[in-house]
């Protein structure tokens, strides 16, 4: 599985949000990122490598549910400003952790501005069946 | 790989083979599954072997086959065995397309089409069985154009058919009592398909096949089936009329472009002359329903040369008929956009405060984004500013965030607008 992290201010920045301190991006920025993502997703789609990817909207829509004196509690928006979160994964069916971490660095090729210093890729083997997770 | 005319015709062909194996077999689930096969039969022989002579009957042959061997192998699994001897050898029932023969593939295929919108299905499920089965759209593309995995969509899909299979419905068409809900649910259910393909149209993804087109192309067959239903007449109206913007409703890098703002130059004035005389000949017939009078709205846009000289007037009272048939929010909303062009922003804010505590409505962030922009008639910057962003919090969408982003950076706060009350 690979896991592409950004923060809130990340998207605010794609959003075009006034004031989110970051270089606000411009249509042509979008051009590019998604004809970049189209042609990624495309090659790996084509080596029969892909087996699923999606994009996550803003952490701000995210909700969190936790036990708090032995009652759920939701929070909207639990994270803060700059924290990098999940913002897009694709699992990946290929030969090696190195061909996986392979296609995982491509990624910070994606253009967009301040992108490339900020980028930030995981990659992490999924566990195959219910016997590697127990004794 | 089969040449577009051959993939034409089996997609025209498909629903025809599917009714007469269901018709003849009942087991709408395999089918289903041996008309599938039959077509990819087809799809890589054709191209070598020539047509044949009746492409219709090889169809039926190599279906009504492959239903056999199916029916077989569930027979077999479950120990029974009696019912393969009540099959028929296909050839016995092939014969070559007459007029009478015709006749009934066109009623085949609405029947078709009521099963696949059946009530016993969800609106999802609906729409993957439509383009499945009437459509001829294989379950990848279906998973592509829903941007849902392939597995996901296989399964949709086979619930469906299951669901369809343990309702009992027969393949027949609906009683006469039932006929007019059933084919206002098959108009729904095309509606749906359109808007999944026009919403989607500003998307990144180029591998997305053309929802609308299949869903104008869906239309015009159930229009031709039934000519006299004036509402079917309506939604191709419709979807013509829609349809015809969308050259102008995207900028060079995808950007969402409001009809105000559009280059009409680029409008399709070929699909705009049809629409405009399909409504007005429907509109004639005195019937009125939801989708003419959309249509006709649709119409009054698409006519007006320029933002300005659009016939608001028009618009309003065609908006406030449709109001009174139909308790769409969306529709509320742009009436009270109409009222606002005609009547000045007051009075449209006026209809938005009151839609306000309709939560169907007020959670949308289209409702916070009219308000803005009758605000912003009003000449109100600091609160149309404040709706804006609101706005954009509302939804989840990039392009429509950027969208309400740009209108609000336009209008900067200053301090007389300060004492207006902006939520």
């Amino acid at each position: 599985m690979i896991l592409l992290c950004g923060s809130q201010g990340d998207y605010d920045a794609m959003a075009g949000k006034p004031g989110s301190g970051k270089p606000a991006w411009t249509g042509a920025d979008f051009a590019a990122l998604g004809t970049f993502m189209e042609a990624f997703n495309r090659e790996l789609a084509e080596s029969g490598e892909l087996v699923e990817t999606r994009g996550l909207t803003a952490p701000a829509y995210a909700r969190r549910i936790r036990l708090q004196d032995g009652a759920p509690v939701i929070t909207d928006g639990p994270y803060a400003e700059s924290e990098e979160v999940l913002a897009g994964y694709w699992i990946v069916d290929c030969a090696s952790l190195d061909r996986a971490t392979q296609i995982a660095a491509r990624l910070t090729e994606a253009p967009g501005p301040d992108a490339r210093e900020r980028a930030v890729v995981d990659v992490r083997p999924v566990a195959e069946s219910r016997d590697e997770l127990e004794p | 790989m089969p040449t577009p005319v051959v993939e034409d015709l089996l997609r025209a062909l498909a629903p025809q083979v599917l009714a007469a194996l269901v018709r003849r077999y009942g087991h709408f689930d395999l089918a289903e599954d041996a008309v599938q096969e039959a077509l990819l039969a087809a799809a890589t022989r054709w191209p070598h072997d020539g047509d044949p002579d009746n492409p219709r009957a090889w169809l039926i042959t190599v279906a009504a086959r492959r239903l056999t061997d199916l029916l077989r192998a569930e027979q077999a699994r479950r120990g029974r065995e009696q019912a393969t001897a009540a099959l028929m050898p296909a050839g016995d029932w092939i014969t070559p397309a007459d007029d009478a023969r015709r006749l009934d593939d066109a009623d085949d295929t609405l029947i078709l089409l009521f099963l696949c919108c059946h009530p016993a299905l969800s609106p999802a499920s609906q729409i993957a069985l439509t383009l499945r089965a009437v459509g001829g759209l294989s379950t990848g593309e279906i998973a592509r154009a829903f941007l849902v995995p392939e597995a996901t969509m296989t399964r949709r899909i086979t619930r469906a058919k299951q669901a369809i299979a343990d309702s009992g419905a027969p393949f027949a068409p609906p009683t006469a009592s039932e006929r007019g809900l059933r084919l206002a649910v098959v108009r729904h259910v095309l509606y749906l398909i359109f808007t999944e393909g026009y919403a989607a149209a500003a998307g990144v993804g180029l591998l997305r096949p053309d929802l609308c087109a299949e869903a104008m192309r869906l239309t015009r067959l159930l229009h031709r089936l039934l000519p006299n239903e004036t509402e079917t007449a309506g939604l191709l109206a419709l979807m013509l009329l829609t349809d015809a913007r969308r050259p102008a409703r995207t900028g060079p890098h995808g950007e969402l472009i409001p009809m105000a703002e559009q280059d009409r130059s680029r409008w399709d004035l070929a699909a705009i002359s049809e629409g405009v005389a399909l409504i007005t000949a429907t509109l004639r017939r005195r019937q009125p329903g939801p989708f003419q009078l959309q249509a006709a709205i649709a119409a009054v846009h698409d006519e007006a040369a320029s933002a300005e000289t659009t016939d608001w007037p028009q618009i309003l009272a065609l908006y406030e008929l449709l109001r009174e048939a139909s308790d769409n929010p969306v529709i509320a909303l742009n009436h009270a956009v109409a009222t606002a062009m005609v009547h000045g922003p007051r009075a449209g804010l006026q209809l938005l405060d009151q839609l306000a505590d309709d939560t169907r409505v007020a959670t949308g962030y289209r409702f916070h984004a009219v308000r803005a922009q009758l605000l912003e008639m009003a000449g109100e910057p600091a609160a149309a500013r404040v709706a804006y962003l609101k706005a954009a919090r509302h939804t989840a969408s990039l392009p429509h965030q950027r969208y309400l982003h740009a209108r609000a950076d336009r209008l900067t706060p200053t301090p007389v607008d300060r004492r207006t009350d902006c939520d």
